[in-house]
């Protein structure tokens, strides 16, 4: 307890940062308020990782000696401590700089901005391309359906926030927190499948010819669906026994998406890596690591989002530096779609500043062409990104 | 707004109680305020800041009378992902995830880290070396799930009159809270 208790509030205060009574992550994962779904409630909270358990833990008691060095510092970090104006802060002395990655080089960049438009609802989440190049965006109650040049083709009132949307022939798949519902292209609800059992939180749908996956955040699984709304099996879940880490997602940013050949690609972005999955559930492959430089996945938890370019690439999203970049099939670095540069407003918002994790960094969706639309769903808007050998002919 | 001031409410003692193991960590702040209430006048107030306004500018370390502050970073364990690359952490780009001091974030190596199982780490405060500088909450705030934030400890604060932070705060983020409610906590009861 520090020394200075008898002071003029003088109590004997309790340290808020004692006594976390988390002996393991299961009892944590039990904890029901811990896994709470944003949407309506609250924020929440790697196997071959870059870095062993083991690494981690061998450094632990070094950790006191440094502490004891910081408080003899602390000293000169107040002596050096700027003292400017209130709106001037240029001189915080404890600055978190990440500005050396929030600019591109333009070599890297292989797409450019033919156009940009607003979202025509609010708090737009994920969004998917139709067979008609139409755009689906899931936001607030609704669903809107806008043309490839922003305008609005239809909407579809929903009774409850959706979180996600697929399109197939003819129909159209809304992922809702904890269930799916079928509508048809006109707007009519065709189906309402089965809520889900324990912790749901659908936060990505993909459609296949014969099947849908749905990645549940809530739950940390995918689940795969006949097309009548059958459970056929669950993909990429915790197994301890048999050494699978599964899928760790410190904030509800799962995503899956498929090209119908009885593979999936699902993010994982607590390990920092896309993971390939075959429909029954065995993992094939995985790339991908933990970097704020280009080519790795920034933070504690990217890539948030997938899309997958006709030629076998795949682009990825990420929060924190927000960022839009292809990676070719063998998971190797390619380009940039959009850097931070491009999403400011959206890189300064960060996730603490929302109770719905889901409502800060972007997501992507891409056309036939190999177009790639850019969800910035702190702003709202949809950026649309051509590659940039065609991009003259595409504007 | 309105998730801005849910967010942001002051916490009385009977809420902390009714959040019950939500916020476990944090339930010595909700016993404080019982206390507080007992030996100051209900009509007390103190100096808080509201975490949905502050900016992270490092001024509660710089400002307060007190060195280090009276202002520590406090640690909402039902908000936090455990995650193993911490950016609240690590530095921006650490050349390992260890506890290596070129590796570490927090200037006076206040955060301690715990392995809980693969692969999930438990991130605590030592509040006797924390000075309030805001470095973690920063980057947990930016790539994280935004549970680590600052509070005013009122077993430190000498409750001036006049909060020299809160004069500096460019967030405007420093207000008067009753002494029997006197953290503004982010929760999940905060988040709803
Ligand atoms: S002075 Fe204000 S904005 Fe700056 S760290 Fe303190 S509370 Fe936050
Ligand atoms: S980085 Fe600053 S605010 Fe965070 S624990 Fe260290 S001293 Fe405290
Ligand atoms: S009231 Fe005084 S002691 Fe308390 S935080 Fe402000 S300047 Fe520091």
């Amino acid at each position: 307890m520090p020394a200075s208790d008898q002071q003029s509030t003088g109590h004997d205060s309790p340290n808020p940062n004692d006594g976390t009574p988390v002996e393991e992550m299961s009892a944590l994962q039990k904890n029901p308020e811990r896994s709470k779904l944003p949407s309506g409630s609250m924020a929440i909270g790697r196997g071959q990782t870059a870095f062993s358990r083991r690494r981690f833990i061998g450094g632990q008691c070094a950790v006191l000696g440094v502490a004891a060095l910081g408080n003899i510092a602390t000293g000169s970090i107040f002596a050096v401590a700027g003292r400017g104006t209130r709106s001037d802060n240029s001189e915080n002395p404890f600055a978190y700089r990440v500005d050396r990655f929030e600019q591109t080089d333009p070599k890297l960049i292989g797409y450019v901005e033919a156009r940009r438009f607003k979202s025509p609802c609010a708090e737009p989440r994920r969004m998917a391309i139709g067979g008609d190049e139409r755009i689906y965006l899931a936001g607030e109650k609704r669903i809107c359906v806008i043309r490839p040049k922003g305008s609005v083709a239809a909407e579809i009132g929903l009774a409850a926030p959706p979180q996600c949307v697929a399109v197939a022939n003819e129909v159209f798949y809304v992922g809702f927190k904890d269930h799916i519902e079928v509508y048809a292209a006109n707007g009519k609800r065709k189906a309402v499948w089965e809520t889900l059992e324990g912790n749901p939180y659908i936060t990505g749908l993909t459609v296949a010819e014969n099947e849908l996956f749905a990645a549940d955040s809530g739950n940390r699984v995918v689940i795969r669906y006949q097309l009548d709304g059958k459970i056929a099996g669950r993909i990429g879940a915790r197994d301890r026994e048999a050494g699978m880490v599964g899928f760790v997602l410190p904030s509800p940013n799962l995503d899956v998406e498929t090209r119908g050949d009885g593979v999936i690609y699902v993010n994982n972005p607590g390990r920092h890596r896309v993971e390939c999955y075959s429909v029954a559930g065995d993992l094939l492959k995985w790339w991908g690591k933990p970097s704020a430089a280009i080519e790795g996945f920034c933070g504690c938890c990217n890539p948030i989002g997938l899309a997958l370019l006709p030629d076998g690439r795949f682009v990825t999203c990420e929060k924190g530096l927000p960022r839009v970049k292809v990676y070719n099939a063998n998971g190797e670095f390619d380009c940039v779609v959009a850097g931070p540069e491009s999403f400011r407003e959206n890189a300064r918002a960060g996730a603490g500043s929302t109770s719905d994790p889901a409502r800060i960094g972007l997501d992507a969706a891409v056309d036939s062409k190999g177009n790639v639309y850019v969800l910035d769903r702190v702003t709202g808007n949809i950026h649309v990104m051509v590659p940039k050998a065609k991009s003259d002919g595409a504007r | 707004m309105a998730e801005q001031e849910n967010r942001s409410a002051p916490v009385t003692r009977r809420d902390f109680l009714r959040q019950g193991s939500r916020v476990a960590a944090l339930t010595g702040l909700g016993g404080v305020a019982g206390l507080l209430a007992s030996k100051l006048k209900a009509e007390t107030l103190v100096w808080q800041i509201d975490p949905a306004k502050c900016l992270r500018c490092g001024r509660c370390a710089t400002e307060c009378v007190l060195k280090p502050s009276a202002v520590k970073c406090v640690h909402a364990f039902a908000l936090c992902g455990y995650c193993e690359l911490c950016t609240g952490y690590f530095v921006p780009e650490p050349n390992e995830l260890n506890t290596a001091a070129e590796n570490q974030l927090c200037p006076v190596s206040a955060i301690k880290r715990r392995w809980i199982e693969d692969p999930y780490y438990e991130y605590t405060i030592d509040e006797t070396l924390c000075i309030g500088c805001g470095k973690c909450v920063e980057g947990c705030h930016r790539f994280g799930n935004g549970s680590l934030f600052l509070q005013v400890r009122h077993n430190l604060c000498l409750n001036c009159n006049e909060c020299s932070i809160a004069r500096a705060c460019p967030g405007d983020a420093f207000r008067r809270v009753p002494v029997s409610q006197p953290y503004l906590l982010k929760t999940s009861y905060s988040h709803g």
